[in-house]
């Protein structure tokens, strides 16, 4: 995994080799193997490389044989080598091993209609100096970000908005607009960002920049079908995909290791990275001090059945906070939870194991139905059906055992999710925990509530929904709705690629193989989710891979102590700083009074629910992030571009 | 203990620990504590832990209503009936 960053300047001058180096600097974390820039008129692009394929010859840009087509490039194309023996069959060339170099020759050969034939987790850019044209593109799904920003006729872009603001020319300004809409869906809806005038290329879309002009399109769209049957022989398609998915990512010149959480999910792609790997599989888990987040039982259960060699990063009372400034860094935007930190340990963890690519469970939930709010979704409508009924709502209690807090509670919470939204709203499934979330609202300034007159990020995105979309069952509507609004800006990214790249280590995602997702979502959602037993199908096939007090498990959300972790004896000096009633009014989102009030429970011990847990998170992420990004220029005098281990310029020779 | 006590010792702790943030908002006697969203579930956990302090009532499960909880009108009638029994019966 790599990072890429370029300039494409809309008046045919050069880009200059000292701001493509700035860019490379500020991803240096993503690529500590190498860093390579290409300095041209009008066009310049910039690499860093996390070296997995081909360690020794993949260094990039990289170029096809005449030098006129020239890639930087982020991410892992899994079907790389059946690609290259097709295009060695149309007569290319190829000088490497490498994926990047297939990428180059795809392009060459079928133009932006390549995408459709790729495999994998990708954000890269292309530059054609015959039509002097840039051709941008990002994966399915949104495992590999790309952002971009248009200022003066001009198009910046890179893997973290960081290479942008490290320009000079592109500007951190926030946007209350996306902030609203963060406090809301727990990140900005792509293609929006927390900063003003960035945008993030959509997942699944692509983007030709040509003249001074952009244009961006869609390649690939979620598709979801509500059959009826299960179609026979099921079961054995899954069987092959999942294995076909697995072997695809244990593909690397590097030892492939995984993330074990103790659920089903990294059960399974572990166990089949176990008896796939030629090596011992080194497996890696988080567990926690607090009894009510940890899972290390099943996890050290998986490790043993599995035979790897496992390793546990161990998050204390005083280590989320620890991190977290590193933590917002990173993900560049406000959070509302803290359960990234220690994903932020995990893989500095790995590394020091001297892992760097790991398979994960990501997307198993959104594809086979695994969240509460599937579940949570046919409940409501289950007990609207009988609004009398005093029985039914006591399914409540069944969804979030981990939740109860004794029955004491459950008549009040059960209402909750009773008198949020009608079963006609589109958005249905998503309404309670978008109210719940919106409750940090109450915490915004004056001046935050004047910014924000006429804002509705429900009702915009209500107006965004796809018309396919109205056609789906409910729960396929919330899957959609799971997909786009959560997996891939938050999931993939703040909890994923972030905290990763943060230590040079790149997750691979078997269920996101776009085959995989095709078959899921083709099958109804019965097959899925039968009764409340979420990923029904996936429990049926793994009977024989994973054992069964891990199958048999009703899945435990990933958590991590929110407010708790920010206060007590040894609360870190940044906290007090950042919600210091002067830093907060200078920071202008939040009313300081309200804020004092929040920090005076939080510090009495007495914040214990939802809406205050996630208020504090978020108000304490939006000051640090702020005064990171926004407070001060990010612009550092660059190392010299004779540093990088590739120079490439214009026409193209290599500078020694 | 009158009505009037509770109304106002609940009210004053309500608006202190769940309205702090909301220093616009007017509470009445009647508003629904949950459906007003100034309360969630692990809130009304606080409120009993209040109520059974500072009034010396022991609120079983089965009172854990809206009709006994949901308001602080709702809960001065119960906290009130509550000690007026308990009055009685010693």
């Amino acid at each position: 995994m790599c990072g890429i960053a370029g300039i494409a300047r809309g008046e045919r001058r050069a880009v200059d080799a000292n701001t493509l180096t700035r860019m490379a600097d500020a991803l240096r974390h993503r690529g500590p193997d190498g860093s390579g820039i290409y300095t041209g008129s009008p066009v310049g692009l910039a690499h860093t490389r996390l070296s997995i394929v081909d360690v020794a010859g993949g260094a990039q840009p990289l170029t096809n044989e005449d030098g006129r087509v020239i890639i930087t490039y982020n991410g892992e194309v899994y079907n790389h080598v059946e690609l290259r023996a097709n295009l060695e069959g149309k007569g290319h060339v190829f000088k490497t091993r490498t994926d990047t170099e297939v990428l180059v020759h795809a392009y060459e050969q079928w133009g932006e209609a390549m995408l459709s034939r790729l495999n994998g987790q990708f954000a890269f850019a292309i530059y054609d100096r015959r039509h002097e044209s840039l051709f941008l593109a990002r994966d399915r799904f949104g495992v590999r970000p790309l952002y971009y920003a248009e200022r003066g006729g001009d198009l910046f872009f890179a893997s973290e908005m960081k290479a942008l603001f490290a320009t000079g020319e592109v500007p951190a300004i926030p946007d209350p607009r996306s902030l609203d809409e963060l406090f809301t869906f727990w990140a900005c809806r792509p293609p929006r960002t927390p900063f003003q005038g960035i945008l993030s290329l959509e997942p699944g879309c692509c983007a030709v920049w040509r003249g001074g002009r952009l244009r961006v399109s869609q390649y690939y769209k979620l598709q979801y079908q509500d059959a009826e049957m299960e179609p026979d022989g099921a079961l054995d398609t899954l069987d092959e995909l999942m294995r076909s998915s697995v072997a695809l990512r244990m593909r690397a010149d590097v030892p492939v290791g995984g993330y074990l959480s103790g659920g089903l999910d990294s059960s399974i792609t572990s166990a089949l990275a176990a008896g796939m790997s030629p090596h011992d599989l080194r497996t890696f888990s988080v567990t926690f001090a607090d009894p009510r987040f940890d899972e290390s039982e099943f996890q050290q259960l998986v490790a043993r059945r599995i035979g790897s060699q496992h390793a546990v990063q161990h998050i204390g009372p005083s280590d989320i906070a620890e991190v977290f400034p590193d933590v917002i860094r990173h993900s560049e935007t406000p959070l509302l939870r803290t359960a990234p930190a220690p994903l932020f340990l995990l893989s500095r963890l790995t590394k020091q194991n001297g892992i760097k690519v790991v398979l994960t469970g990501e997307g198993a939930d959104e594809l086979f139905l695994g969240y509460d709010v599937f579940k949570e979704t046919l409940v409501r409508l289950f007990c609207m059906r009988q609004p009398t009924s005093t029985l039914r709502p006591r399914l409540f209690d069944r969804l979030y055992p981990y939740l109860a807090t004794g029955a004491k509670t459950g008549d009040f919470w059960r209402r909750f999710f009773l008198q949020a939204g009608s079963p006609s709203d589109p958005l249905f499934s998503h309404i309670p925990r978008w109210l719940l979330a919106s409750r940090i609202k109450d915490f915004y300034s004056d001046d935050m509530r004047v910014a924000l007159v006429g804002a509705d990020p429900v009702a915009e995105l209500r107006q965004s929904l796809p018309g396919e979309f109205f056609g789906w069952s409910p729960v396929h509507r919330a899957a959609y709705l799971e997909m786009t609004t959560l997996l891939s800006p938050y999931l993939l990214s703040s909890q994923g690629d972030r905290m990763a790249m943060a230590h040079g280590v790149e997750g691979r995602f078997p269920y996101l193989d776009h085959r995989l997702f095709e078959f899921a979502a083709s099958l109804p959602h019965g097959t899925k989710l039968s009764g409340l037993k979420e990923k029904a199908i996936l429990r049926r096939w793994a009977t024989s891979i994973v054992p069964s007090e891990v199958r048999q498990r009703t899945k435990q959300p990933y958590r991590a102590p929110d407010a708790a972790s920010f206060f007590g004896a040894n609360q870190p000096e940044y906290v007090r700083e950042m919600l210091d009633r002067t830093t907060l009014d200078r920071t202008g989102f939040f009313d300081s009074q309200a804020v004092e009030g929040l920090a005076r429970r939080c510090q009495a011990g007495r914040v214990a629910g939802f809406a205050e847990n996630q208020a504090l998170v978020a108000i304490l992420s939006t000051q640090l992030w702020y005064h990171e990004f926004c407070a001060t220029p990010n612009v550092a005098p660059p190392t010299t571009p004779q540093a990088s281990s590739v120079w490439l310029r214009e026409p193209v020779e290599l500078v020694s | 203990m009158t009505a009037a006590h509770v109304i106002e010792r609940t009210r004053a702790y309500i608006s202190e620990n769940f309205l702090y943030m909301r220093r616009d908002f007017r509470l009445e006697d009647t508003h629904s504590l949950l459906a007003s969203g100034i309360i969630d579930s692990m809130g009304v956990m606080e409120v009993i832990a209040f109520i059974e302090s500072e009034f010396g009532v022991e609120i079983d499960d089965e009172d854990v209503t809206e009709e006994n909880l949901g308001s602080i009108r709702a809960i001065s009638r119960y906290v009130v009936a509550r000690s007026e029994a308990s009055t009685k019966v010693a």
